[in-house]
């Protein structure tokens, strides 16, 4: 028997049970859904995860900490003290921070262009004539970062220059627009161990949007490098900490040379993370999220394997008369158990179809709202890739053939002489 | 030629064994058309089973055209039977959801006959029952008469050289069964069609022109109308105790 007519009349012994075959394939159809949304939820996770790395790092960028002494993740044992400037918390938790020397060693190493200490500035508030006070931080301005710019340009910043987020123009008073160039913004610092306050006057350089996707971007204000150097210095002045930092960011040459420079700063005794490093974390961590939603659509697909396996098993009792004229007629006990693998084909195949279609339909229908409710932005969370759709009907359909096995395999084994028997 | 050497069949085992046939043999020469006439339980059915392919009795030979079926692969068997034979049934086995036309067509799908051939075959079939107006019928709309040649369609559609008939007119009344029977026996003339009747009419087997009578698995008598069968092919007889 020709296999296009084998599947055909599959198809119309399906048909012929409307009712069952639709419910069957619901159950393996639930298992689409949930797969289906995983997987474009990881997807989307992705995307998001790389967008919000792209447009805050550049690939060539390394951060680089001091290295954990070994007991400081245990919390049940005492941890040793080690020589160095760190910060203190409560509880008996510190944190070491790079000291100048320390800074000094990463220049100094081959391939780095530029080593930039973490500023950790905080302004006491940021002001305009007439308007309230906000809290702000400051940070050095990095070309890589990419912004989407309202008004002005962020190319070439100067010492008395300021980038600042839309969010922050809206409560300042300034136009999101070109005519909010040049105004001038008042950030006031306090020195911690005196409380003496420096007041910098700047002028508004560009007006970028506030978006989640800049992790630096809604809550920072950022200037020139050595402008928020000058005022990480003042209002640390007097402090052991005046000269040490919780991290630096180390600038290779070129994205060949990241990985050889993350080796030589390893060996010289400090923690780097490469771009590429924070991606594979959060990737990971996507991975994993993902795994859990994809286990418990798994959990519904094996149920379903028993409703496929209990349908095919009534559909061969059923048909006992019809399997028995057909294997008289001549049909080859293979294309018999054929016929009803294929019947349990086309259900994964309905089934995976239905699921996969609901879920894409509903997750267009719910990205508008998902990405509003979670200031996405433009980016949506769930994205639907067409190879998944493909992975996922094929990859039900052979669970389903593989249901269809132990029925397919009574079928063929029926004799037509005991299934002709008429009483 | 159909030629059963000693045919053994028995169902059971050790004190329950039942002897369904006592070592017959027979033989059956081409374009014949055979009654194989007996009370229920007598071993007919068993008898059209073997020399169907249907069903391998332990002990005989089962020769058609110089092939014993009784030792080919399951395989073979199932194309011998999709190729060579027809069957209809008493109770007609149509596929009640299926259309007329789909009824028709499926062994000739099982015999992987090229859909070109096909469909003028399952015309011809159909022409021949002159069910031809019904072709996009669901076969369970149909009568018994017309389920019965619907069935007949469905046996000569891939022109087979054997037709096994179980009792074709056992659930029809007489004027229905009586334009089956003109259709088979038309058939066998028209075509050179051996045709094997099982049935426990004697008035159907009269019609048959060779009557084979079994009884408690053995071969009672084999009458024959000599006119109608071929000299050149005597036929073997041998009566068995």
């Amino acid at each position: 028997m020709k296999i296009t007519d084998t599947i055909r009349r599959a198809g119309r012994s399906l048909r012929q049970a409307k009712a069952r075959t639709l419910l069957t394939s619901l159950a393996i159809g639930v298992g689409a859904f949930t797969i289906t949304l995983a997987l474009a939820a990881g997807a989307g996770g992705r995307q998001y995860a790389s967008d919000i790395i792209s447009s805050n790092t550049d690939v060539r960028e390394l951060y680089v900490q001091p290295k954990m002494d070994g007991g400081a993740m245990d919390p049940t044992k005492p941890r040793e003290y080690v020589e160095g400037p760190t910060m203190q918390y409560g509880g008996g938790y510190s944190m070491k921070m790079l000291s100048s020397s320390d800074v000094e060693t990463l220049k100094n190493i081959e391939n780095v262009i530029e080593v930039t200490p973490v500023y950790n500035a905080s302004a006491l508030y940021v002001t305009r004539e007439g308007q309230k006070k906000y809290q702000a931080g400051l940070e050095p301005h990095n070309s890589a970062i990419k912004d989407e710019i309202l008004a002005g340009s962020t190319d070439g910043i100067g010492d008395d220059e300021v980038i600042l987020p839309s969010a922050f123009a809206e409560v300042l008073g300034v136009p999101q627009d070109d005519s909010a160039l040049g105004k001038t913004i008042d950030i006031v610092i306090a020195n911690t161990t005196t409380g003496v306050q420096k007041t910098y006057v700047l002028k508004v350089k560009a007006v970028v949007k506030s978006s989640i996707l800049s992790a630096v971007g809604s809550t920072t204000l950022r200037t020139s490098r050595d402008t928020v150097a000058d005022m990480y210095a003042f209002s640390m002045k007097g402090t052991p900490l005046e000269t040490a930092y919780i991290g630096a960011t180390v600038m290779a040459k070129d994205e060949a040379s990241v990985a050889g420079v993350k080796k030589v700063i390893e060996d010289k005794g400090f923690m780097a993370q490469t771009a590429e490093d924070l991606m594979g974390f959060l990737f990971q961590f996507i991975n994993v999220l993902m795994g859990i939603l994809i286990g418990f659509g798994a959990l519904a697909v094996v149920t379903s394997v028993f409703g496929i396996i209990n349908t095919q098993y009534i559909s061969v009792l059923e048909r006992t008369q019809q399997i028995g004229l057909m294997k008289a007629l001549g049909m080859r006990r293979r294309d018999v158990g054929r016929l009803f693998k294929f019947e349990a084909a086309w259900i994964g195949f309905l089934g995976g179809a239905l699921g996969s279609g609901a879920a894409w339909l509903a997750g267009t229908i719910a990205n508008p709202w998902i990405s509003d409710t979670l200031s996405l932005g433009d980016s949506h969370l769930l994205i639907f890739q067409p190879l998944s759709f493909v992975i996922i009907i094929g990859g039900l359909m052979f669970v389903a053939v593989a249901s269809g096995i132990l029925p397919s395999r009574k079928a063929a084994k029926l004799d037509p002489i005991e299934a002709l028997r008429t009483e | 030629m159909i030629e059963v050497k000693n045919v053994t069949k028995t169902y059971g085992k050790k004190q329950n064994v039942f002897t369904a046939l006592d070592d017959v043999t027979l033989s059956i020469p081409e374009g014949t058309s055979v009654a194989i006439l007996g009370k229920s339980g007598s071993g007919k059915s068993t008898l059209m089973h073997a020399m169907s392919g249907l069903d391998r009795p332990e002990k005989g030979e089962v020769v058609i055209d110089g092939e014993n079926i009784l030792t080919l692969k399951q395989k073979a068997v199932d194309r011998f039977r999709a190729e060579k034979i027809g069957f209809i049934f008493q109770s007609f086995f149509v596929q009640g959801n299926e259309s007329v036309y789909d009824n028709v067509s499926m062994p000739l799908e099982i015999a992987n006959v090229s859909g070109s051939k096909r469909k003028a075959r399952v015309e011809a079939a159909l022409e021949a029952v002159e069910l031809s107006d019904k072709t996009k019928n669901k076969a369970k709309n149909l009568s018994g008469g017309q389920k019965q040649r619907l069935a007949i369609a469905r046996a000569i559609a891939n022109e087979p050289s054997i037709i096994f008939a179980d009792e074709p007119t056992g659930n029809l009344d007489s004027v229905t069964g009586a334009k089956v029977e003109e259709l088979l026996f038309g058939y066998n003339r028209k075509k050179g069609v051996t045709l094997i009747i099982v049935t426990h009419d004697p008035d159907l087997a009269s019609r048959c022109d060779m009557v084979v009578s079994i009884k408690d698995g053995k071969i009672e008598s084999i009458k024959q109308k000599k006119a109608t069968v071929p000299q050149k092919q005597t036929v073997k007889r041998k009566v068995v105790q």
